[in-house]
Parts: structure tokens; sequence; C-alpha cells
């Protein structure tokens, strides 16, 4: 299985705030990976350094074999970046837009990008600056479409979209991915959208990797169970079995990758016995919550 | 593919351009109408007032390439750090100092071009009315305004591509010495000595945007 990114003890500071110690993790070929964290968890942070434009305290990240910060033209070429709020060069309108960039890519597929902006009536003399941020998303989405990179790298690709636009997003990128067996490396605020299309998730913790799973394991087996009880002390989460316990009342709620009867035995090896335990599948955002916490 | 970054530096400056290519313009008709006013009100009084007190008639341009070079880097540097975009631009499949050469080549080229157009009609336009030694002290003024002009680009370009605010606020200060050299009051033809470092300071001054770059490209906050 060919390794496209790679990134290896990672350590970063702003200041003398820790980001990340030790951070690893691969992507493989034809992969999907979504990076999901809390807002200041360093999402964007790891993005930047692997495309390049942050070099970190300690730890390397290499795409396609190549240390971030000095990739050559022709790996570059094959990385389809979209920055956070589908920045482009907004001077250019739709078409000089494209005829800039089709010089650079020699596999340049016009078609996809011109059948993109007809399909969504993109007028094509519109200047970029003036468009509204769902159509930037789509001129975003066709260039790299056009682009036919191997991999993607998007940042947070969901934001200032509305929820039509977003499914759009989703959907072109879902399909595109799947036909041409691309490999995705993305953040997004909204982990519906994240949930339709990725194949492997991260959630990043403040300074490490809290989970490295599919994300079809983790909807599978994550699971929230809700009982009563007149306990009053709330088992702390330990990195053990149950994660972030929490109670209102008599009313209690925890989460667990472990059964119903791994759950109750730790309950009650914690001092809380419970009554009525049901359990409860969970969306990704749902699990997210159930890992990170609510604050 | 430099002819396609050429293509997006045309497109993010030509409004620029063409103002300034309007007010060099505009500015140097008014000089040579101005010269054609006092040459015909009394020919032999301008000649001598011009002689005894060393005037030039090119005076009233002396800032103009400096603030064609501070535009220029303006409208060519501001959209590109606006939301970052200049990784947009590293990101691009080609060696990125290249990339950067091609940027402010196409500046350095541009202001060359349209300081060599306006100074050649404006000396042909000046020789009509005066001697060709009165036209070339007004050459030899001219040149180190245009190359201040240069110089004032490359500056901009520093402070401009510069990641921290904080540091193009310090890069301001060495920046003004620099260019302060290109406007020393001084006689005509007192920098003729100097052309030769002026054009050095260019060439060494053309390399403090690659400094910003990197600090860019090195996520400096």
């Amino acid at each position: 299985m060919d390794t496209i990114i790679q990134c290896e003890n990672i350590t970063h500071y702003y200041g003398s705030k820790l980001i990340y110690e030790n951070l690893s993790f691969e992507v493989a070929r034809g992969r999907i990976l979504g990076l999901l964290g809390k807002n200041g968890t360093g999402k964007t942070t790891i993005i930047n350094i692997l495309t390049g434009y942050l070099r970190p305290y300690s730890g390397v990240c290499r795409i396609f074999g190549e240390e971030m910060g000095r990739l050559s033209p022709t790996v570059k070429s094959r990385i389809g970046l979209l920055l956070e709020g589908h920045i482009q060069h907004a001077y250019f309108n739709a078409v000089q837009i494209e005829r800039f960039y089709s010089r650079f890519f020699p596999k340049w597929k016009r078609d996809a990008y011109y059948g993109l902006l007809e399909k969504l009536r993109v007028t094509p003399e519109q200047k970029i600056s003036t468009m509204s941020c769902g159509q930037r998303s789509q001129i975003a989405l066709g260039l790299l479409f056009a682009q036919d990179a191997d991999l993607l790298i998007l940042d947070d690709f969901s934001m200032g979209l509305d929820p039509g636009y977003r499914r759009l997003f989703v959907e072109y990128l879902k399909e595109y991915v799947a036909a041409e067996n691309k490999t995705v490396f993305l953040t997004s605020h909204i982990i519906q959208d994240m949930e339709m299309l990725i194949d492997d998730c991260i959630i990043l913790d403040y300074g490490s990797i809290l989970l490295h799973e599919p994300a079809e394991y983790i909807t599978r087996c994550f699971r929230r169970f809700r009982f009563t009880s007149d306990a009053t002390h709330c088992p702390s989460d330990n990195g053990g079995i149950l994660r972030h316990t929490e109670k209102i009342g008599n009313r209690w709620q925890t989460c667990s990758f472990a059964t119903a009867a791994e759950v109750e035995h730790e309950l009650k090896k914690n001092g809380v016995i419970p009554d009525g335990l049901t359990e409860e599948k969970l969306s990704l955002e749902d699990a997210f919550i159930g890992l990170t916490g609510k604050y | 593919m430099y002819t396609s970054l050429l293509y997006k530096e045309w497109i993010k400056s030509r409004r620029a351009i063409w103002l300034l290519l309007a007010v060099f313009a505009g500015v140097g008709a008014y000089l040579l109408l101005a010269t054609a006013k006092q040459y015909q009100a009394d020919a032999t009084a301008y000649w001598e007032f011009i002689v005894q007190n060393s005037d030039i008639q090119t005076g009233r341009m002396k800032y103009l390439p400096l603030a064609a070079g501070i535009l220029l880097a303006i409208v060519q540097l501001t959209p590109e750090m606006h939301n970052r975009r200049l990784k947009l631009t590293l990101h691009l499949p080609l060696d990125e100092s290249k990339t950067l050469c091609t940027i402010l080549g196409f500046g350095m080229t541009t202001l060359a071009v349209l300081f060599t157009v306006t100074v050649a009609a404006l000396l042909a336009g000046l020789r009509v009315y005066l001697s060709p030694e009165m036209v070339f002290a007004d050459f030899i003024s001219l040149l180190p305004w245009m190359l201040g002009g240069m110089a004032a680009y490359l500056t901009a370009a520093w402070i401009c591509l510069e990641p921290v605010w904080k540091q193009r606020i310090l890069n301001l200060l060495p920046g003004t010495c620099w260019v302060s050299f290109f406007y020393t009051g001084a006689l005509p033809g007192a920098y003729v000595p100097f052309l030769p470092w002026l054009v050095a300071l260019i060439v060494a001054g053309f390399f403090f945007p690659f400094y910003s770059t990197a600090r860019f490209k090195h996520g400096v906050q």
C-alpha cells in the first residue's frame, strides 16, 4: 500500500503554547482522511506544515516521499490545494483564472472546469472578488477537478457555505474522488459533511491525536449509553473504557467503544449502579462530541 | 508557465500601469509646455536663468518615480498577501525563487520601460528649446530619481511581502534610509560618480523581498 502523506513526530509550539507533541500519521493512496478537532487544536496548522508554509519545531512530513518545505515542482503539480475560505486570486474572472492555471498543469481538464461552471450558471466574465462564497467554492472545486491532482488537500472546505452549496460541494467531490481514485486530506467544522466523504478520521485533542480510525469503525462501534443512577460521583475518563461521563440530576450518559456489559461492569467498578442502561448508535458528530467533550 | 505568471501580474496591475502612463505623460507634457512658454516669453533671459542657477526643468518630476515604484509594488503584492494568497502562488509547480524573480522582474521591467519612454520623450521635447548641455543636465538629474523609483519598488515589495506587521514597520526605517540615498539634494551631475554604486544598491535590494518570502514560507507570525 503506497503512502502518500507521512508525518513523523511533529512537535510545534506557538510561542510557549504547545500545539502538538510527536504527532505521527500516514495517509495511504486512495484514502480520504478527515481531520477533526475543536477550535485551536491545530487543524490548519498541520495543513500549513504539510504544504510547507510552516516549519514545525521538530519532526518531518513527506508528501509523495518529498519533505515539506522542499517540494519539487513535479510533486506540487500533483497536489491540489484548497485554502480555508475558498481563497483564490480574486482579481481574475472565471475565464481568466482558468487560462492562468491551465498552463501549469500537464493533465489540465478544461472541460471539467467549464462543465461545472455551466451547471452552476456562474457567469464567465464575473470577477471572483464579486462572487458569493458559494460561487467561489465552485470555482475552486472546478479548478481542482481540472488540475486532476493525485492528492487533494482541502482546508475547512465547508467554511462560509450555506447548506445547499455544502451539499453540492460534497456530492461533486465524492463522485470525483471515487471515480478517479484520488487521495484526499481534509478538514471541516461541519462534521455531517465529512461523514459523507471520509474513509478515515483523525480526531485531534489539544497536543496530540486522540483517535485515528476508519470513520465506519467509529460510527459502528462507538456508542452512547444512558441510564439513571443515584450515585453522585462521575467516574473520570482516564483514557479508559468510559468517555465523558455526565450527569444531570439522576440521569446519566457516557460514551464508549465497549459493549453494554463491559460499560455496566466499569460503572459498577467505579461505584455507579446503572439502572435501565440503554445504548444508542451515534453519528460521527455525536461520536466526536462523545470523544472530545462539549467544551 | 512563466508567461502565465506574467499574465497574472498584468491582470493585477494593468489599471495602475495605465494610470502611471497617463500621469507620466501628463506631467511630461506639462513640463514641456511650461518650458515652451518661458522660452517663447524671453529665450535669452530663460537660458541665462538656467545657466546661472544650475536650474533643471524636470525638477517637478523628482518624486514621481518614487510614487510609481511604491504604487506598483502595492498593486502587485498586496493582493498576494491578502488572505495569504501568496500560498497559492508559491504552490504553483515552479521553482519558488524563479517565481519571485518573475514577479519582481515584471515590476522592475514595467518601471524601466515607463521611465525610459518618459525620459526619452521629455528630453527629446526639451531639446527643441534648450541646448544639449542643458538637456544633459536634466538627464543626469533624472537618472538617480528613476533608480530611486526602482529602489522604492523593491523596498515596498520587501515590506508588502513581510508576513509580520511589526517587522514591516521595522523594515520601513532602513528602507526609507536606503531610498533616500537616491534623493539627496545635489547640483545636476553631482550623482554621476556614484551611479555605479546606486545600480549596485538596486541589485542588492532585489534580494530583500526574498528574505520576506522566506519568512512567509517558514510561517513566522
